[in-house]
């Protein structure tokens, strides 16, 4: 009897365990690798904005990954082409979620993550660090699977604003929108900010989605001479505007929100970008004196020595150390729930010096918006201030 | 235990003796007997049950028989019939369901699975058709029903062709309408795209960056303007026919499709015509390929006539992509003619039900027919069953009563009770279980058993009583010790009562001769006082000396004599006190018995009359002058004497002292000798010995004296005394009149007597 009991407790305890590990195994992916879901534009006009997502988010898997994964489960980013296009996006949710991906993290867009989200939702999986600072992302009481990871729209936006007026004295404040719920959202952050100014924007202008057709707006922008112009749009666009009203010698100050892309602006510009304002919700890509940073850049390097750092991959590597984060605080085994709790409860998260922090009714990581403009190399420099040209 | 009361089924003796009797002493008995074991017994039981059952059941048969072949009407025909026609009306109307549902299936899958499924339906439905047409006389109705049933089948033939054809179109739909959302968000894209560029190149005059500023003569020509409203007319005219296709996807009354058709026509007119004009200067081939599929896709043969029901593809023929248009006309065509091809089924099934329920009825009224009649028979085999049940349990209870209860229960109830009693330790009570079965063997070998344990139980009550009876003995051995040492004591003790006893008597006995000696002594002195004056009177010699003291000197010595004698006596009875006293065992002597008696009755005697002056008493002592010499103890037989004489004299006294003065005390001494033994006889008139004493009186401590009179141990000493003699001491005696002691010795002593015999002593 008294030999017996032990080994019928170890037994049970066995019978416990393994119950247990098979209870995880239906909830996790597998035992050796952990396969997280992008759905992201990789092509279009919007393919910069994807493809920095991925790779950032690759880079930072990978450095993970070499130093043995995260609770011995390897890191896998399983990415699919939306093209921004918020059909591809539905059809592609369902195929990772279908592929019991872990969780989804690094959708890029506004139309694409309204669209994909609710799906996520529905089963279950989280949503991670969404390129985008859509507001509907952020009620955590309604959307219970999203942890968002940047600065929403309004708070760029009002950070816009607050900059324009204050540093320069800006009265007059034109806006160029795309024509969907992404540009909504950023007019909408723009009227809220200076609706508290009490300075009504002297003109609004959109253009349809994917297309570069800017130019009448340009001219019914021209019409009411603003003294500077938010740009809530892609980089293929924002960039036609800002270089035919170069052409046609209009020069208000040009800002543009986070999402358009920052590198591909640049890049689009040419010499035609120097003064352009862009907002940024991660710090700046090539300031190294931040140790993630310099981990990033490390990193980036060591999955792809040709691509320079930028923001969208930045931020990108962000989402993955956040994703890295949450599975090292959630034990091993982890469950969508417990994963999404340990990134919840936990106290201020430091990614070597990025500082987030979530809550109960917070889901989103970081408030930070910081100020880049392009110097006239067509590089980006981190201001804190805007100076009048 | 009495050997009476053993049954005479066994013979007690032998089984009692014989170690293995069973064999013997049962079954020569019973062997010649005709033997019915338990089996044969049981197997007579049951079969005397099932014989009652089959008696039963074969009456049940001949009744049931009855009842089915009334039945049997109504199960082969009528029933079979009936179920069949209600299964084929139920049947015919899932048939017609299962015809609605293969119309608004939404999938090819779906479809087939629907058109399975009513096949499997409608081969039931005519299977039962065919068989209620096999089974029933009614041909009329039956082959109605078989009409009705091919024309349902036609339609639902058409409308199963028509729903998978129809099915086909939808999914080529699916695809148009895909592809349609496809190509409009291009050609969108592409025409803002160029309306963005006009708009600023008429505004600014430039039309890439690099430019230099068209003049405004020339952004404002005609030729612009054309461009400008081309592109216009081209965007509205591009999303007016998507609009048109969209709703012809949507529509559900094919009325209102031929104008459409007409409106999609004219759109595409206009646009060719404007793009037509503009592809000369910007020409785009992706838009013009997108613009030229937007028109294919609303219809491929652009002259075609509106379609009519003899103008449809066949239903077997490939669906082609003929455009949203005819697709979609073709579709709703389709559905109207399943819905009038459903109506009619729906028609035939229900005439086809119409016949059914004719038929029904029909067998109904049979039915119901042969079901009365079975009925009546079910009613009549009841009661003979009813009847027939009572017999056969009562039969069984008569057969479970007769025998398991009455023979075999009760006698295995007697074998288990006699187990019980034999059990709780009661092995007196015989087993007996009468009849001559394996109860009966059990019995018997119960009632050996019994024995077997009687005896064994007995042998071990033997050795404990046995044992008990050593230990008891050890017991008596000691306490025989113990009262042979008391009892010297006591015998010491006795002595010395007596002597106190008779100090009185020896006090008189010596009192006696000393009054003699003291008499003689006195009269001896004065003798001698006369032989001085003699002396004195003859010196003066008045007298002849010698003639005068001679006769005084022989008075002289005839006195000392006298003392002498009387001395002697006193010393005889002092001497004989002291050995009487004297403790421890005396010696064999030839003593003179009745010497000795006597004068222990003088002793005792005396000593009554000293202690009581009143006392008086006639003894009279007729003594054996034969009696001579006998070897005994003396002091032992003289304490007998004096025992005896004691007894006598104080029970005289106390007869004495109760009567009224009348009474003559009177004590007898006799002694005899006879041929070979001697007899001591001492009687008294005294009260006698009662009746319940005199058995007793000579046990240790019964007396009938006082309390302080007497010990109660005189008697049973006497006893041992004799006994130890050979002699005896028998009692005669009656109440009130006298008693008699007679005691009796042998005239040679015992040779046992652990003391010498005299003869050897002598």
């Amino acid at each position: 009897m008294m030999r017996s009991t032990p080994a019928l407790f170890r037994a049970t305890l066995g019978l416990v365990a393994w119950v247990g590990v098979m209870l995880h195994t239906v909830q996790t992916v597998g035992a050796e690798e952990l396969v997280f879901g992008q759905s992201a534009a990789l092509s279009g006009p919007a393919r910069a904005l994807g493809q920095g997502m991925r790779v950032g988010l690759l880079a930072a898997f990978e450095a993970v990954n070499q130093q043995g994964g995260i609770h011995g489960q390897r890191l896998v980013l399983d990415s699919l082409d939306d093209a921004y296009e918020p059909e591809a996006a539905i059809a592609n949710t369902r195929e990772l979620i279908r592929r019991n991906v872990f969780a989804l993290v690094g959708a890029v867009g506004t139309p694409t993550s309204l669209a994909a989200q609710p799906i996520a939702t529905e089963a279950g999986v989280p949503y991670l660090a969404p390129f985008t600072g859509a507001e509907f992302l952020r009620d955590a009481q309604l959307r219970p699977n999203v942890l968002n990871m940047r600065a929403s729209y309004y708070q760029e936006t009002e950070e816009m604003v607050a900059r324009l007026t204050a540093d320069l004295g800006v009265q007059r404040l034109g806006i160029l929108y795309q024509n969907d719920s992404y540009g909504r959202a950023g007019l909408t952050g723009v009227r809220r900010a200076v609706a508290r100014l009490n300075l009504p924007p002297v003109a609004e202008a959109d253009y349809p989605r994917n297309t570069e057709a800017v130019k009448v707006a340009l001219l019914d922008l021209r019409r009411s001479r603003p003294e500077a112009i938010v740009i809530i749009g892609a980089y293929r666009p924002a960039a036609a505007l800002i270089r035919w009203a170069r052409r046609l010698d209009f020069n208000p100050y040009f800002i543009n929100i986070s999402f358009v892309g920052s590198s591909a602006l640049a890049r689009e510009l040419g010499p035609d970008g120097a003064g352009v304002y862009v907002t940024q919700v991660v710090p700046f890509p090539t300031d190294v004196s931040l140790p993630v940073v310099a981990h990033y850049q490390q990193a980036l390097a060591a999955v792809d020595p040709e691509s320079t750092p930028g923001f969208v991959s930045l931020e990108g590597y962000l989402a993955g150390r956040l994703v890295a984060e949450g599975l090292r605080l959630a034990g091993p085994n982890p469950t969508r729930t417990g994963f999404l709790d340990a990134l919840r409860k936990a106290e201020t998260i430091d990614l070597d010096g990025f500082l987030l922090r979530y809550g109960p009714a917070d889901n989103q990581g970081s408030d930070q918006v910081y100020l880049t403009i392009i110097d006239s190399q067509g590089r980006f420099r981190s201001v804190q201030r805007m100076v009048p040209q | 235990m009495s050997h009476d009361d053993r049954p005479v089924t066994t013979s007690g003796e032998a089984l009692a003796l014989r170690p293995s009797p069973s064999a013997e002493g049962v079954e020569p008995e019973k062997g010649r007997r005709l033997r019915l074991g338990i089996g044969p017994q049981l197997y007579i039981g049951l079969l005397g049950g099932v014989l009652l059952t089959l008696s039963a059941s074969l009456v049940a048969y001949f009744s049931f028989h009855q009842i089915v072949q009334h039945g049997s009407r109504l199960t082969e025909s009528s029933i079979p019939n009936l179920s069949s026609a209600v299964d084929a009306a139920r049947q015919s109307s899932v048939v017609v369901n299962g015809a609605l549902r293969l119309i608004s299936a939404s999938s090819l899958q779906e479809h087939g699975t629907v058109a399975e499924e009513l096949a499997r339906e409608q081969s039931a439905l005519s299977t039962l058709i065919q068989e209620l047409a096999s089974q029933t006389a009614f041909g009329e109705q039956t082959r109605l029903i078989e009409d009705h049933l091919a024309e349902l089948s036609v339609h639902l033939e058409l409308i199963q062709q028509s729903a998978a054809r129809r099915l086909v179109i939808a999914q080529a739909l699916e695809g148009l309408k895909l592809e349609l959302d496809e190509t409009n968000r291009r050609i969108e894209q592409h025409i803002v795209t160029l309306i963005d560029d006009q708009d600023f190149y008429l505004v600014e005059g430039l039309r890439r960056l690099q430019d230099q500023p068209s003049p405004i003569n020339e952004r404002a020509s005609e030729t612009e303007l054309t461009y400008s409203r081309d592109l216009t007319t081209l965007n509205h005219q591009a999303n007016l026919s998507v609009l048109l296709l969209s709703n012809a996807l949507a529509l559900s009354d094919r009325g209102l499709l031929p104008p459409l058709r007409e409106r999609f026509r004219s759109t595409v007119q206009n646009f060719r015509r404007a793009y037509e004009r503009l592809s000369v200067r910007t020409p785009d081939s992706v838009l013009g390929t997108d613009l030229e599929r937007l028109a294919q896709m609303g219809e491929a043969d652009e002259g075609s006539a509106p379609l009519r029901e003899e103008s449809l593809p066949s239903l077997t023929s490939a669906v082609i992509d003929t455009g949203i248009i005819p697709l979609r006309e073709e579709t709703l065509l389709r559905l109207e003619q399943e819905e009038a091809a459903l109506a009619k089924g729906r028609a035939a099934s229900a005439m086809l039900l119409t016949e059914v329920n004719t038929l029904v009825e029909e067998i109904n009224d049979e039915a119901v027919e042969s079901s009365n009649a079975a009925q009546s028979a079910a009613q009549t085999g009841r009661l003979i069953l009813g009847v027939l049940n009572i017999l056969s349990i009562s039969g069984a209870l008569l057969i479970g009563w007769l025998f398991v209860g009455r023979y075999m229960i009760r006698r295995l109830v007697g074998l288990a009770t006699a187990m019980r009693s034999m059990a709780s330790g009661d092995l007196e009570v015989p087993v007996e279980v009468k009849g001559s079965d394996e109860v009966t063997d059990m019995a018997n070998a119960l009632e050996v058993f019994r024995r077997y344990a009687l005896e064994v139980q007995r042998l071990n009550l033997v050795e404990k009583l046995a044992k008990e009876l050593d230990a008891k003995n050890h017991t008596l051995e000691q306490t025989l010790e113990h009262l042979e040492q008391a009892q010297e004591q006591i015998v010491v003790e006795q002595k010395l009562a007596s002597l106190g006893q008779l100090t009185a008597g020896v006090a008189h006995e010596i009192k006696n001769p000393l009054n003699f000696v003291s008499n003689f002594s006195e009269v001896s002195v004065e003798l001698v006082d006369e032989i001085e004056e003699v002396m004195e009177e003859a010196k003066s010699g008045e007298v002849e000396m010698s003639e005068e003291i001679t006769p005084i000197l022989s008075d002289l010595r005839l006195n000392l004599q006298k003392v002498k004698e009387h001395s002697q006596r006193a010393d005889g009875i002092v001497r004989s006190m002291l050995e009487h006293s004297r403790g421890g065992p005396g010696d064999w002597r030839e003593t003179d018995l009745n010497a000795l008696l006597k004068q222990y009755v003088d002793l005792s005697y005396h000593a009554m009359r000293a202690n009581n002056t009143d006392f008086n008493v006639t003894l009279t002592q007729d003594l054996d002058p034969e009696m001579g010499m006998l070897t005994v103890v003396p002091q032992d037989i003289g304490r007998v004497f004096l025992n005896l004489v004691n007894n006598a004299c104080q029970a005289l006294d106390e007869k004495r002292q109760n009567s009224d003065g009348g009474f003559e005390p009177e004590l007898r001494i006799t002694s005899s000798r006879l041929e070979d033994h001697a007899e001591f006889d001492i009687r008294d008139n005294g009260p006698g010995i009662p009746e319940e004493l005199r058995e007793r009186i000579f046990e240790p401590f019964v007396t009938t004296k006082k309390p302080g009179e007497g010990t109660g141990l005189g008697l049973s000493l006497t006893m041992d005394i004799l006994t130890r003699h050979g002699g005896s001491i028998h009692l005669d005696t009656e109440e009130g009149v006298f008693t008699e002691m007679r005691v009796i010795l042998p005239l040679e002593p015992p040779q046992d007597t652990g003391h010498e015999p005299p003869a050897a002593a002598g």
